[in-house]
């Protein structure tokens, strides 16, 4: 699978930066892309990010592909006060149990969230996963996060 | 507030009963209040987007008899669907035998889970009296009797059908357990039958006996009374298939069991003989044939004392039994192969709250979307959205909405963003989660939608509407478009069409589908909502009519008239709806073999367009590709500039980006889209007047029905097919339809002050389709034959010669 690149790398820099200047082209936007746009507050035109730096594109996909429960819980953005306040939080992957909050940051705009999301998963997930060498029993019995009936 | 449970993400929630009511009618509310008292007032909704760079939050008071406070009280749901059997004395059991094929899919629950404990399989059991068979917390079968039990050694493989049997006899005291999966592989160990000595027989509950729950307590308070029946609680919900549960008045032996697997069958003639013999059928007290009566609340007993049970809460009938096949997957053709049905802890048919109060609609209230509001003195509010329809045959407008109710009904209290770790993957961001997201996510009673799946992970195929549903909200935003949805989306429109002065009636799918074309004719021109993508066959019908007499038709979504809907005949009119997601179409969950015909009807499940209805037929468009990140805008094509639809361009650039704004995705074309496939039902003479092709980001993906291999090359900067296409087409006798072809499209109105291009084509098309009459002729050369094939290949290949040189 594709590795996240290690902390201090060169790589990991650039992809915090893509990240950073895709987050702020969507300041205003009703929705959220890891993409550059024609500007600030606008959606259309996408470039850069997602659009041309493969490797941020595939880490990205890695990371939103894991199970919900690996490595500590799934982070997601939770909504504190409508339109205002957003925090960041765990899924627990039990029904019936609520996302725990992590952290005490209290974000006044929602993409902010979602950037400090991407930086957190790059130490929170392995650098490598899903190959032979990190073969389990589990795997006979994979979850793709939807439902397999 | 709190993720950690402090304080109720929502600590008041409510629904009304009906949806759509005419002037002259009363609605029921029903709420649920942690407050002591808590006020009411109706209110007009206009507009719920709470983005700061639209117009807001707009409703407007209408003062009603119910305005006012209200003693607030919490009600309870009580999901989790059984079969309940009324306490008759037949059942009063002191030997006997308990058996039936079962199909477990949650033998054991991971710490935390919502509803955990013991399961029961069929118990006249309750609080250490009684008998039953249940699957233990640690997934092995047990035979209760008063506070003993008799453990299977062995536990019950998940997803595998078992057949099981519990004996016991009260003069020697002697119970035998039967636990026999019906596939044994060549590792598993030996499924011997266990005996042990019980030291009584069972006490006589004084309970219903119930198949796939048991009896929990008596309470005659407000919990009890949302129960039934009325008062007594269930608990140990069981989630599985249950094939054939059997009671007899003695303990059979091996031998007598086997032949009792061939079910009771009472007639008696020289004639018939099928047995069971004489002797054995003797003790036959109840055998609950669940073939019988599919699309009923009626659990049918062929035993001789007719101890029908009442089926609690609708779990999924037509399901696949013991005895399939693998032949036949048409339930109605092969009903004693669908013995089954599937249990699960969190079915729910009918929250069966206790009214709070009743609003007479007044004979002069005018057909609008309203809501009653709710608020607590510590700031906690909720809306209980209702439509107000005009009375059957009385337009009061030339122009009608037709709010989607039945799409409402198949996202209700959707919880993907929770559920389903990967929907990343799907929106192409993180997921934000609202506090709708996170009193659901601990509420699993109050139910999930047809995008969920159980708490087995089968998928859900059935909605009911007597619930609170929590995603038909104003100021919802969903995790889908970080934006609102649906409901809440469909009121841009509903805003737009009030800031323009148009006069219009609302209607509902529900509305249309029992009325018929009655419901729309009358009306010059009739709009849909912005995702109308669940229907039944009965609203196709009326639409197609309506188009071919002279009606107009604009389509202001996409995806829409793509699954299969039917209303279950067994419940009031339009409380529950069924969807069976077959073998194709985007499906977070997938139907099980052999169950794709609905329980409702006999429908085949699935999309419409494998039941020859295809969805480019109803509007013109259909459903291309989805993305849920950003959302772009439209080009004009030179077929714009046709004298048949350059009308509806008047102010408008050719040049011009038709929707670069919005509130959807930031532009007008995005989330879910349409094109225009003459091959898939589009009418030859439509025209592709505006194109959003090539502008969609990655995050866009081709539609799974439109490649049957998978492949490289299926997103936004490279499937050609993924764009979305505003189309227009003549109907006959003056008829025309205008697709917008876009989720996104209706948040892109109210832009500058309703003051843009998306507006302005809207109104334009709006204006021509409202007058009365036919509209006028098209241009005479415009009427030649038309081929379906005759726009390939001329006009999508390039031939050698047109290169050369």
């Amino acid at each position: 699978m594709f590795p996240i690149p290690p902390a201090g790398s060169e790589d990991r820099a650039r992809l915090i930066a893509e990240h950073e200047a895709a987050t702020d082209c969507m300041r205003g936007v009703a929705g959220y892309a890891v993409a550059r746009t024609a500007g600030r507050g606008r959606s259309s035109d996408p470039h850069g990010g997602v659009m041309d730096d493969w490797q941020l594109a595939r880490v990205l996909v890695r990371m939103r592909a894991m199970e919900v429960h690996v490595h500590g819980g799934k982070l997601v953005v939770i909504c504190t006060k409508r339109d205002e306040e957003w925090r960041i939080g765990r899924l627990t992957g039990i029904r019936g149990v609520v996302p725990e909050f992590v952290g005490d940051e209290v974000f006044h705009d929602e993409q902010d969230a979602h950037d400090a999301i991407f930086r957190m998963r790059l130490d929170q997930y392995p650098e490598r996963d899903g190959m032979p060498e990190h073969f389990n029993a589990g795997w006979k019995r994979r979850m793709d996060n939807w439902a397999v009936s | 507030m709190s993720a950690n449970g402090a304080r109720s993400w929502m600590s008041i929630t409510g629904y009304s009963d009906p949806w759509s009511a005419s002037p002259g009618e009363a609605v029921n509310f029903y709420v649920s209040s942690d407050a002591d008292t808590y006020r009411a007032e109706l209110v007009e909704l206009i507009h719920g987007d709470t983005n700061e760079a639209g117009p807001g939050v707009k409703e407007r008071r209408v003062e009603s008899a119910i305005d006012g406070e209200h003693p607030g009280r919490r009600q309870t749901i009580h999901a989790g669907s059984y079969v309940v059997v009324p306490d008759r004395r037949p059942l009063e059991l002191t030997s006997f035998t308990l058996q039936c094929w079962i199909w477990p899919t949650m033998t054991t629950k991971p710490p935390g889970f919502w509803k955990p404990g013991p399961q029961a399989i069929i118990a006249r059991w309750c609080d250490g009296r009684g008998y039953g068979l249940f699957i233990d917390e640690q997934g092995h079968v047990g035979l209760r009797v008063n506070g003993e039990t008799v453990v299977a050694p062995t536990p019950l493989r998940d997803h595998a059908w078992h057949f099981v049997a519990a004996t016991f006899d009260a003069e020697s005291g002697r119970a035998v357990l039967h636990h026999e999966p019906q596939v044994a592989y060549a590792l598993d160990p030996a499924a011997t039958a266990v005996e042990q000595t019980l030291g009584a027989p069972p006490e006589d509950a004084g309970v219903p006996l119930v198949i796939g729950a048991h009896a929990a307590r008596w309470d005659d308070g407000l919990e009890g009374r949302s129960s039934v029946p009325a008062g007594l609680v269930m608990d140990g919900h069981y989630n599985g298939k249950i094939d054939t549960p059997t009671v007899c008045n003695r303990a059979l032996d091996r031998l007598e069991i086997e032949i009792m697997k061939n079910g009771a069958r009472p007639e008696l003639d020289e004639r018939r003989g099928p047995g069971p013999t004489a002797a054995l059928g003797a003790a036959l007290v109840a055998a609950w044939d669940f073939s019988e009566g599919i699309p009923t609340r009626t659990a049918v007993d062929r035993g001789p004392y007719r101890l029908d049970g009442e089926v609690v809460n609708a779990p999924a009938r037509a399901m696949t039994g013991h005895a399939w096949r693998g032949v036949e997957t048409n339930w109605t053709h092969a009903p004693h192969e669908y013995g089954a049905i599937s249990f699960h802890d969190d079915d729910l048919d009918d929250a069966r709250w206790d009214a709070d109060f009743t609003l007479e609609l007044p004979a002069d209230l005018k057909s609008a979307v309203y809501a009653v509001k709710l608020t607590t003195a510590d700031g906690d509010e909720d809306y209980i959205p209702f439509f107000v329809v005009p009375r059957l045959g009385a337009p009061t407008a030339k122009i009608a909405v037709i709010m989607p109710t039945t799409s409402y009904m198949a996202y209700a209290n959707e919880h993907l963003a929770t559920n389903a770790g990967a929907a990343e993957l799907l929106v192409y961001r993180t997921p934000i989660l609202q506090r709708e997201n996170m009193f659901l996510s601990e509420h699993r009673e109050y139910g999930g939608s047809n995008y969920d799946t159980h708490s087995d992970h089968t998928g859900i195929n059935l909605s009911s509407r007597l619930r609170p549903i929590l995603s038909v909200r104003p100021k919802y935003d969903h995790f889908l478009t970080q934006a609102p949805w649906q409901f809440n989306a469909d009121l841009h429109l509903i805003d737009w069409l009030n800031e323009a002065g148009y006069e219009f009636d609302v209607l509902t799918d529900e509305a249309v589908s029992y009325d018929g074309l009655e419901r729309l004719e009358g009306y010059n021109v009739v709009l849909t909502g912005s995702h109308p993508e669940h229907v039944d066959g009965n609203i196709l019908d009326a639409l197609h009519a309506y188009k071919e007499r002279g009606g107009r038709l604009m389509y202001m979504g996409a995806d829409g008239f793509y699954w299969v809907h039917s209303f279950h005949p067994a419940y009031p009119k339009g409380a529950i709806t069924e969807m069976r997601r077959g073998e194709s179409g985007i499906r977070p969950w997938r139907a099980d073999p052999g169950e794709y015909f609905h329980q409702s009807t006999g429908q085949l499940g699935g999309m419409w367009r494998y039941v020859g209805r295809y969805l480019h037929a109803v509007a013109g468009t259909g459903m291309a590709a989805q993305g849920f990140d950003i959302s772009t805008y439209y080009s004009r094509t030179p077929e714009s500039e046709d004298p048949r639809i350059s009308w509806a361009f008047q102010g408008i650039d050719y040049d011009e980006r038709l929707g670069d704004f919005g509130l959807v995705g930031g532009g007008a074309a995005g989330t879910e889209i349409d094109i225009v496939d003459t091959m898939l039902g589009s009418p030859p003479h439509t025209l592709v007047v505006a194109t959003s092709a090539g502008r969609h980001t990655d995050g866009y993906l081709l539609v799974t029905e439109d490649f049957g291999v998978n492949q490289a090359g299926l997103d936004g900067t490279e499937h050609p097919r993924v764009r979305s296409d505003i189309a227009y087409h003549e109907t006959g006798n003056g008829g025309a339809v205008m697709a917008f072809s876009s989720i996104s499209y209706c948040g892109s109105l109210s832009h500058n002050g309703y003051d843009n291009n998306i507006a302005r084509l809207t109104g334009n098309v709006l204006d021509r389709f409202m007058q009365d009459g036919p509209l006028p002729e098209p241009p005479a050369d415009a009427i030649r034959p038309r081929g379906r094939a005759e726009y390939d290949p001329e006009l999508n290949y390039t031939r050698p010669e047109a290169v050369e040189g």
